[in-house]
This record gives structure tokens, sequence and C-alpha cells, in this order.
């Protein structure tokens, strides 16, 4: 059983639909299309490596459909086709990947190998939404609630990346003979989309194109391997699902409070909204990988994969999206949050403070990732471990004062 | 718990107080307590210093079985102790004089210290860290916990793009320090300070990537333009960033490699670094000169200050790299002295723009003789410990045959002794400005003149007897890096090996002469501080006007124009312009093609896919 996915899932269930029932994120058909889409996607945790866990990824992946589609505008409908549109190709193509190689038991001769890889890098950019195949995501984060985007991040993407882990445990071959594909393809997401990000005026969108750029960041510590690339993806991906939830929660506290969407043009939300203002700074430096959060211990093992494998040049191309990252969220935090409030009142409905439901969920996600930053060794499964994860409970404590490797 | 990791166990646990009492303590009472807390620490770190004197560097886990294999650990030697004493006793001073500085702040004051003791506890993790992974995680910690002072005020905007500038130069530099370990560790295996294996790995591009890093934390030229902005904050916030905490770590991380390969990295780096902490010192104290807000004066002095210090590391040498460590101490001690005073005025009068000042000796006698104090050692006048530290560091130059460094010291000398004259006089003498007219200025709390009163009583005492600053922390970190020394000095820093009795005598002479001044002065009974004019070094000016803040900066900025466009911010500025340029095109064009029409992406990506799996 996966110790560590599942209560992550459950968690997220649990924080998500205590913020919702503070601050409403769609109507019934929204909680059961949610309920039903964080249930599948733990049952596929549980039944392993297996083709009844990837129908049930794949089931999850169309309710989530339904819970964007659930918004009732045009705008929701118009995201949901199109979200629907990249999670039907991405099946297909997965499903045929996965069918050619026997759930990455064995490698087909040529040329269907090939055409199995193909099908499955397309499969994986439509699935998380990678350059340039990002359409839907933005869509989503646009039309959708907030908790929505982030369960669909959250929940939906980290599941479909924890079953790319393992196909790399299964079926190295896949990442190793086609590394330049999966490296070209992740460096163009991590350099796009935080670029794409930077150009943002909205908040919703903005932390969606964040969302591809660390899943470029990930992919590459996937590709790259070995113990420190998989370690890098394994705690990158926690890293950002706890992450994830924090940010879009917290815009989603600022929309409840001014009743219409976040953009770069609203300031001073800190002094409504402190506790929402803390808890999307915390995220947001966690999720650029400031020490002690729990997207360092990732991030600066990806950095040390990446220049295992493509040295200084590869640095660079980290270095540069995590200094756009950076600048991004930066901007945020100080246009938006803090400063001196706007003047005059809240448009719309708003003017409302956030709830206390709300905000305690924010507090316990955005102060988890610098707990678990400090002992990231709790995180590690206890049960049935993949191979990586092996790697990583090796001898402990090879010099107390540390750095061996 | 042992006694290494204690100093830093104590902090932690005064940060979890503070934390859990926030309900029941009255601002007072947390400033008491944060207070308690690093003078406990202060303690416990000086217990360390005879295991350090005799050359011992203990070691401790301090998070063991962290991150896998990785453990975060201590390896306290000579070095460690040094930043270790500084940290805690100057953080001790300081929280000191927070007691009555925040005790009216309305909310906040248990943010305030708690993040104050982290702040402490990073700079001690970062001075006693064993290996890089740790160095790190501590150094991005002090980066966190400077970023959140700096905009303590967070409704501000001053305040918040202070600390926007700091957090945005500091860590995009500091991406250096990670790359740059991360380079080692793929090389190396290990990322231990001390483990032979390192040394091969640690290349001049990693050195060069590591000294990026610290020459953002250390405002180096032209990584230094945070400084300024971060003025805005309590000034509790700038004194310790300033002295001892934020940008010391870059000095401590200079130093640190030293360690590593027996200072291999200086053969290729040493002479860039010195040629930056050359210009540091100038640029530096030239832009001082040109500002009238007293914090930000003392800012610049801080990059001025910061040069020299760096200087002193760079030359490589046991006597340079004692010389750079005595003035990181004497920096310490003067600026957060000054920053101390700067706070005090603005608590009395409600401004800190000299312009706005005057005659404050009178209203504020202690807070103007602390002053004096401390603004003597900053310019380097004899009997202080920054006469010391200059001397030293000339001597150090001198010893390597360059004679262009003892010329750029000297110089920048001579100028920040201007500078502090023009802050001087119009802060404390001369006729009290207008804007003064009406105020009840009062002198600082006596908990506010201890605090600084005994940071400048100990400029005095080691300007008089350094060596009881150098045998027992200074000395101990130089041989700590690799480097057998033996302390020769006397009284006032005299080198006694360098054949330097004369001087020595001099110097007494000059000791005598200063005392007999002073006796006269009394004796004369010389008259009561009143409203009356300075003498401007040249024609009486009209009765009741002085040369100005706004004369001197005039003058500056005339003189030495063509430095201010040395300005490194607007090329920043266009750095961002061009990127959100770039940015906006990328979106609209991605926005049209690939949002707006699905298939033509799922198309390319499809053929770009087949084409590339059998072309690979």
């Amino acid at each position: 059983m996966d110790t560590v996915l599942i209560p992550l899932f459950l968690g997220i269930a649990l924080g998500v639909g205590l913020y919702a029932r503070a601050i409403p994120q769609g109507d019934r058909s929204w909680w059961r299309f949610a309920a039903t889409t964080v249930a599948l996607a733990v049952a596929a945790r549980l039944a392993g490596h297996s083709w009844t866990a990837t129908l049930l990824a794949s089931a999850a992946e169309l309710v989530a459909v339904g819970m964007v589609w659930s918004g009732g505008t045009d705008a929701a409908r118009a995201a949901a086709r199109k979200y629907l549109t990249a999670v039907v190709l991405a099946t297909l193509c997965t499903w045929a990947a996965l069918a050619l190689t026997g759930l990455g038991t064995l490698r087909p001769g040529a040329p269907w190998d090939k055409l199995a890889v193909a099908l499955l890098l397309i499969g994986v950019a439509l699935k998380l939404g990678l350059v340039p195949v990002y359409f839907w995501l933005p869509a989503v984060a646009r039309a959708s609630s907030a908790m929505t985007t982030a369960l669909i991040v959250a929940v939906v993407d980290v599941g479909a990346f924890c079953e790319l882990l393992t196909l790399r445990d299964t079926a190295p071959w896949i990442f190793t003979g086609f590394a330049p594909l999966w490296i070209g393809l992740a460096v163009l997401s991590l350099l796009g989309a935080a670029l794409l990000a930077l150009a943002q005026r909205a908040l919703k969108p903005m932390l969606a194109f964040s969302s591809i750029d660390d899943m470029g960041y990930l992919l590459l510590g996937l590709v790259i391997g070995g113990a420190d690339g998989m370690a890098g993806a394994w705690f990158g991906i926690l890293g950002h699902a706890l992450g994830k939830i924090v940010l879009f929660g917290a815009v989603g506290a600022a929309e409840w409070h001014l009743g219409r969407a976040v953009t770069l043009d609203d300031r001073g939300l800190s002094t409504p909204l402190p506790v929402a203002s803390a808890a999307f700074m915390l995220g947001a430096l966690g999720f650029i990988g400031i020490p002690p959060t729990l997207g360092f211990i990732g991030h600066w093992r990806l950095y040390l994969a990446g220049a295992e494998l493509g040295g200084p040049l590869l640095l660079i191309v980290l270095y540069a999206s995590s200094a756009m990252a950076l600048l991004c969220y930066v901007r945020v935090i100080h246009r938006v949050w803090l400063g001196p409030a706007a003047a005059g009142p809240a448009v719309g409905t708003g003017g409302q403070p956030l709830p206390r439901a709300a905000a305690a969920v924010l507090l316990v996600f955005a102060i988890a990732p610098v707990l678990f930053g400090l002992v990231p060794n709790r995180l590690r499964p206890t049960l049935d471990p993949h191979p990586h994860v092996a790697e990583l409970t090796g001898p402990l404590v090879a010099n107390p004062l540390g750095g061996v490797k | 718990m042992t006694s290494t990791t204690l100093p830093i166990l104590l902090l932690l646990g005064g940060f979890v107080l503070q934390l859990l009492l926030a309900r029941w303590l009255t601002p007072v009472g947390k400033g008491v307590l944060a207070t308690a807390v690093v003078f406990a620490s202060f303690l416990a770190s000086l217990t360390l210093v005879p295991a350090s004197m005799a050359g011992v560097a203990a070691e401790a886990p301090l998070l063991a079985g962290w991150d896998g294999p990785l453990s975060i650990g201590l390896r306290v030697d000579g070095l460690s102790v040094l930043f270790m004493v500084m940290g805690t006793g100057i953080g001790a001073a300081i929280l000191l004089f927070s007691v009555r500085y925040m005790e009216h702040e309305e909310q906040g004051t248990t943010r305030f210290y708690a993040i104050m003791l982290v702040f402490i506890a990073g700079l001690l993790l970062l001075a006693g860290a064993a290996d890089m992974l740790g160095a790190y995680v501590a150094w991005e910690v002090i980066g966190l916990c400077s970023y959140s002072l700096v905009g303590f005020w967070y409704k501000q905007k001053a305040a918040t793009d202070g600390a926007r500038k700091v957090l945005v130069i500091t860590h995009l530099a500091g991406y250096g320090f990670l790359v740059g370990l991360v380079l080692v560790y793929a090389r190396a295996g290990t990322l231990v300070w001390t483990d032979p294996a390192v040394a091969p790995a640690f290349t001049s591009g990693v050195a060069a990537l590591f000294i990026v890093a610290a020459m953002a934390k250390s405002v180096m030229f032209p990584l230094h333009t945070w400084i300024p902005e971060a003025m805005n904050a309590p000034t509790p916030v700038s004194a310790l960033l300033h002295s001892a905490c934020y940008v010391k770590a870059g000095v401590y991380l200079i130093a640190r490699m030293y360690v590593v390969g027996g200072g291999q990295w200086h053969e290729a780096m040493g002479t860039p670094l010195l040629a930056v902490g050359c210009v540091t010192i100038l640029v530096g104290v030239i832009f001082a000169m040109a500002q009238t807000d007293l914090k930000r004066l003392l800012a610049f002095h801080t990059v001025s200050q910061l040069g020299y210090i760096v200087v002193g590391l760079a030359l490589g040498t046991d006597l340079g790299l004692a010389a750079g460590l005595f003035y990181c101490l004497s920096h310490a001690l003067f600026k957060g002295t000054l920053f101390m005073c700067a706070g005090a005025i603005q608590h009395a009068t409600g401004t800190r723009d000299l312009r706005d000042l005057g005659g404050l000796a009178s209203a504020m006698p202690g807070t103007a003789k602390v002053w004096i104090i401390a603004a003597a050692s900053i310019a380097g006048v004899p009997l202080t410990n920054g006469f010391v530290a200059k001397w030293l560091l000339f001597s150090a130059a001198l010893d390597k045959g360059l004679l262009v460094v003892v010329l750029v010291g000297w110089i920048g000398s001579i100028l920040t002794a201007f500078s502090f004259l023009k802050a001087t006089v119009n802060a404390f003498y001369g006729v009290p400005s207008t804007a003064l007219l009406g105020k009840r200025i009062h002198e600082a709390s006596p908990s506010m003149l201890a605090g600084m009163g005994s940071m400048a009583g100990l400029c005095l005492l080691f300007g008089v007897a350094p060596q009881l600053l150098m045998l027992p922390i200074v000395a101990p970190a130089v041989r700590s890096l690799g480097f057998d020394w033996a302390v020769e000095m006397s009284w006032l820093g005299i080198l006694t090996d360098r054949g330097t009795i004369a001087v020595t005598v001099g110097g007494g002479v000059v000791l005598a002469s200063a005392m007999l001044g002073l006796l006269v002065y009394r004796l004369a009974q010389a008259p009561a501080p009143g409203l009356v004019s300075v003498y401007s070094g040249g024609e009486p000016l009209p009765a009741g006007d002085r040369p100005g803040a706004v004369d001197f900066a005039e003058m500056a900025e005339t003189a030495f124009h063509p430095v201010y466009s040395l300005d490194p911010d607007p090329g920043y500025l266009r750095i961002w312009r061009a990127l959100t340029r770039v940015a906006g095109a990328a979106q609209t064009t991605a926005g049209a093609v690939l949002e707006d029409r699905p298939l033509l992406p799922i198309g390319l990506v499809a053929i770009a896919a087949l084409a590339g799996v059998w072309l690979v």
C-alpha cells in the first residue's frame, strides 16, 4: 500500500472539503465530482501498478472534467471541453503505449518500441499539460473555482506523475533510450512555462503556468533517474501537491474576499487577509524551493541530477527557470499581498473575512512543507517501496556529519 | 544536548517560548525574554572558546538522519566560534536596545522577536555547519529572516519594496552557492568542508560561484544596491543586518573556503576578489557622502567597510586574514552602535533626515558620546578598534607589496572621516533645525543607552588592548583556516614582530597627548554646550548658519559626479523590462497559436515525437 500518497490524497480531500464548506467552490454536483475524483485517485493508488490502477486513474481524470463543467458558465464549459479533449487523447495514447509495453514489463521489437515511446510522450505531455500542449490547464484555472484547479493539479496530475515514476522503475529503457526527447520536453516546459507565467496578470493562470514549470523540473529528475533524480522527483511532487493547495487556496480566499478574480492590479490584501497572505508567501517560498521547505529537498536533488546529466549547461537552464519563478512569485507577493491596501471599498460582493475553517486549512497546508522539510525521511513509504525508494532507505547515517553520498 | 549545540538550541528554544507565551507577555516582556535567551546563548558560545584556542574542532550532530544519508551536523572550530560569539554578543546588545525601542509597537512584536532569534540561530548554524549543504540551508534561513524583518512593517510600501529587493538580489546570487555545492557533490560525493575529497572538486569555477553568492550577501559592488533600500525596517533589524548577522554571512563564506584544499581557490580568484573589494571601498564611501538620510548614509558605509574586510580576506596571508577577521568583529561593534544611535535619534526626534536635525548633543548627551566613539572608530581614529583594524590591514597589504590597496584604503578612510564629520555636526552640533522647534526631545532610555554604550565601550577597549580579542578569538580562527599564525601584538595593535617599538612609543605619546588635552579642556572650565556656530574650516559663516548635509552632499555629488553613474540599478531594471517584454511577446504568440487552436500543438507534438523517436 502506498503509505505516503494515499494519506496525502486523503489529507488533501479533508482539507479541500473543509475549505469548500467555508468558501463554496461549486454546487452539489461539484461536491460529487470532487469526492469521486479523489476516491478514484486513492483507489488507483491502492490498486498498485496494474491495468486496474490505470483504468481508475483515467476515470479520475474524466470525472475531474465534470468538476470543471459543473462551474456552469460558458467559460467553464469551454474549459471543460478543452480538458476533455486532452484527457481523452492522453488516455488513448497512454493506454496504447502501456498495451504495447505490457504495462512496462516488456520491450516490444522495433518499430513498436519507438511507437510506444512516442505515444507515451504525447500522452504524458497532454496529461500534465506540458508545453506546448498546455492549452487546457490555464483555461481550467481561469474558468474554475480555485480548489477545482488545485484538486486537478494536486491529486489527478500528481497521481499521473507517480504512475510515471513507477514506469520509470519497471521500464527504464523508455526514458534512458530516448532521453533527449524527454529532456527536450522537460526543458521546454520549465523555461516556456516560467516565461509565460511572468506574462500573466491574473493569479490563477499564473499559478497554472507555474505548475507546468514545476512539472518540467520533476520530469527532468524522473528522466535522469538514479537515486538523486528519483528522490528529487519524489520529494518534488509531494511539495508540488502541498504547495498548490496552499497557493490556489490563498488565491481562492482573496477571490472570496473581493468577489472577483484576483489580478496583479490588486493591492495590499495582507491587511484584510493576513492568514491567506502568510500562507501564500510560505507556499510560494516552498514552491520556489527555498530551504528548509520540502520543495528544497526535491529541488536541490534535481539540480544535482541536472549537473550529473547535463553539466553546467543544464544547470544554467534550471537556474534560469528558478530565477523566473522567483521573480514571478515575488512580484505577486509584493504587488497583491503586501504593501498598503488599495483605496476604496472592495467591489462586488466582496469584503468578506476569511472563514476560520479556511484559514486553518491554509495554515496547516502552508506549515506542512516546512515541517516535512525538516524531517523528509518521514515521507518515505515503509511498505512495498519501489526500487528508487529502496535506494533512498539505505544506510541512513553513514557519517553523522553528513555529506556522504 | 551538548555544549556545542547549546547556543543554537537555546535560541530555538527561545523562539518556541516566544510563540507559546505570546498571549501573556507584554512587548517589553517579549524583549526581555529574547535578550535573556541571546545572552545565554552568548555565554554558551563563550564556553567554546577554550577548545578553539587549543585548536580542537568540536563535532556534534544537530539533525541526524535528515535527508536519506545526509545529516545536518556541527563542526565548531576557531572560525565558527568567532562568528558565534559575534552573532550572539552583538545580538544580545541589540535586543537589549530593542526592549524599549519596540515597546510601543502595536502589533507584530512576537513575530519580530521570534524571527530575530531564528535570524541569530541561522548565523550560528552557518558558522558551525560541518558541510556545505547545512551551510546553504542556514544561508537561506538567514535570507528569509532578513526578508521578513526588513518587511516588518508590511503595510508600508517602502518597507516591502526594500524586502523585495533584499530577497531578489541575494537569493538570485545565492543560487551560486547552491550550484557550486551541487557541482562539488556531483564530483566528490561529499560536501564536508574538511573532507580531502572536496579539494579536487572545488575548482576555480565553483569558487567563483561561491564568491558571487558571498558578494550579494556582503554587499560587494555591483550587488550592493539592496542594502540602502533595506533601511525602512525597525532600527534593531538594520543594526543586526548590518553589523553581525547578514552581511557577515558572505564574509564567513569567503573565509571558510580557505579550509578547502589549503585555500587553493585563492590562486585564481584572490586578485579579482581583491579588485572587487577595493572598488567597493571607494564606491560605498562616495555614495555615502551624498546621503542626507542617516540610515542610508550608514548603509553605504557598510558597503565600504565590507570592502575593507573582503580585501583583508582576499590578501590570502595570515596577517591579512587576521586583519579581515578583526575588522569583521570591529565593524560589528561600531556599526551596530552607529545604527542604534541612529535609531535613538529617530525615536527621539521622529526623523533621521540630517537636514532636519542639529544640536542634539545638549538634549541627548549620552547618545552623542556613544555616537562619537563609534564614528571615531569607523573613521579609524587611534585608540579605537577601527584604527587597529585598518592598521593591521595596511600592514598586511604592505607585506604583500600592494601599495595600491593601501592607497585605496587610505582614501576611503579620509572620505569616511569626512562623511562622519558631516553626520556628527549635522546631527549633534550647531543650531537645531526649525523642524525640531517645539519638539520635546528626550535622551535614549537607560536600556537603549546600555545596549549601544556597552558596544561603544568595547570599541575603545579593543582599540587600546586588541590582544584581548586577538588571542582568544581571532588567532584561533586564523589557525583553523590552516595558517600557522602567532599573535605578536602589543597595546594599540602595534605589531611587535615588525620592529616597530618606536611606533609603539609614538602610540603611547598619542594616548598621553589625548589625555592631556582632555585634562586641559576640563581645567579650562569649558563653556557649556550651547547654540553656537561651528567652525567651518574657512571663513566664518553667518551666525546660526553651518555647513549642512545638503551642502556636503552637493559638494560630493559635484566632486564625484562620474562615480554616481556606477549605480547598477538601472541595468537591473533594463534586464527586468526586457524579460517582461519577451514574456509578453511569448504570451501573445502562445495564446494565439497554442491555446486557441489546441489541435495545432497536439499535431506538432505528435509529429515531433514520432520523428524524434526514429532519430534518437
